[in-house]
């Protein structure tokens, strides 16, 4: 078993810094007996700030940003403490020990939690709408009950995404009504072209948003479906339009 | 920017130079408003309330509509932040958005003022032939299908013979 020699026992740091001990100068360690701060500097800051072509590049300041503080001196020439209004060392010792940023934290946590929050509960509470939203269609009627579109297809000639399919007859009285009025809600863009191209107001886009459905075929609305809705919805219409007509 | 939103308002109460500025956010005492409500509202509501809006929340009541949903509001800034001072306690625990009639649903969504119980325009506006309101009833058995409400416009050909002599 072969020994291990006694100069590897040793680390070779330690060993070197025995060996050769670096003189401290003593000056360093006067001053830093004077001053308050527990870090030694050169009293003769040299200004970096006044160059030789006085520009002066953020580099440079950026570099030297720890030479640039401000450091004052009282009348004897003793360092001033610039942190002496701040908290003491007890204080500081406090907070970190018995982990009060925590503490503190916690109940900010405990704060956000009883305070309302600006979430709109949706069902239950709704966004302001516009008298002018647009959301899903509705055939309207006259307040006698006849129903106003006369199928002047203008509508289906403004609808930009071609959605909307009228045929017409005449009546037995001589009146021309729509025979066929189809929306296919999935080509809808909702743009609100057609109500602003109804002469009679028939077609409208109510404020219901909330016509969403399971299957695809829910969404082709016939006129049967479309007059429905404008019955259902006819007093709501009605107010919108009123107050909107001024501005129209 | 964040001033009017929260209701900020400049006070010299108290004297303290420091906070000149007091927001909702700090006028807003948010245990004492949650406890003020479950103290108006009573435990049996609050507890409904817990289970559907998920709130505590206290107003006037303004109305309730054909099928038991019940609506409240309560514009003190210092309770309710803008957009949630109308809400709505729905009847059915199976709850839906469009369970609102549309009278009520234009005063909920702030696009009439008045609750249409009040509102002059909105009474004046409904129509004696008006169907009752119903939910979105996808996926039941009610649910819409479309179909044509025109003729079919081609017709199969029935062969028909003239009679021989």
């Amino acid at each position: 078993m072969p020994v291990i020699p006694p100069r590897l026992v040793v680390p070779v740091g330690l060993l070197r810094t025995l060996a050769q001990p670096q003189p401290r100068p003593l000056i360093t360690i006067s001053r830093r007996l004077q001053s308050t701060h527990a870090h030694s500097r050169s009293t003769n800051t040299p200004n970096y700030l006044e160059s030789a072509d006085g520009l002066i590049s953020d580099l440079t300041l950026r570099k030297h940003r720890k030479e640039l503080t401000p450091r004052k001196f009282d009348a004897d020439g003793n360092e001033v403490d610039p942190y002496k209004g701040g908290p003491s060392a007890i204080d500081k010792a406090v907070h970190i020990f018995f982990f009060t940023e925590i503490i503190r934290g916690m109940w900010i946590v405990l704060e956000q939690y009883f305070r309302p929050p600006y979430t709109i509960m949706y069902p239950f509470e709704k966004g302001p709408l516009s008298p002018r939203f647009r959301g899903e269609h509705a055939l309207r009627r006259y307040p006698s009950g006849e129903e106003r579109c006369i199928a002047c297809k203008l509508c289906e000639a403004i609808c930009p995404a071609q959605a909307i399919t009228i045929e017409s007859e005449a009546r037995l009285d001589g009146s021309r009504r729509t025979t066929k009025y189809d929306i296919d809600m999935t080509k809808c863009i909702y743009c609100g072209f057609c109500q602003e191209a109804c002469p009679v107001d028939a077609i409208v886009e109510t404020q219901n948003q909330e016509f969403s459905t399971e299957t695809r075929e829910e969404l082709l609305y016939n006129k049967e479906k479309l007059l429905a809705n404008g019955d259902r919805a006819e007093a709501e219409i009605a107010a919108n339009l009123r107050s909107d007509h001024v501005y129209r | 920017m964040i001033g009017p939103l929260l209701n900020c308002r400049a006070s010299s109460i108290g004297g303290s130079p420091q906070r000149a500025v007091t927001c909702d956010r700090d006028v807003m005492p948010s245990l004492q408003r949650y406890l003020r409500s479950i103290y108006r509202v009573g435990f049996r509501a609050w507890w409904r309330q817990l289970n559907y809006i998920g709130d505590a929340k206290s107003g006037r009541f303004v109305g309730a509509d054909q099928f038991g949903n019940k609506y409240f509001e309560n514009y003190n800034a210092e309770e309710e932040v803008p957009g949630r001072q109308r809400w709505v306690d729905l009847a059915q625990h199976h709850y839906h958005a469009s369970q609102v009639p549309p009278e009520w649903h234009s005063w909920i969504s702030h696009i009439r003022k008045d609750p249409p119980t009040e509102d002059p325009v909105m009474q004046a506006s409904k129509q004696p032939w008006q169907l009752p309101w119903t939910e979105n009833l996808t996926g039941t058995r009610g649910a819409y299908r479309p179909y044509n409400t025109a003729a079919p416009k081609i017709k199969a050909w029935e062969p028909a013979s003239a009679p021989r002599a």
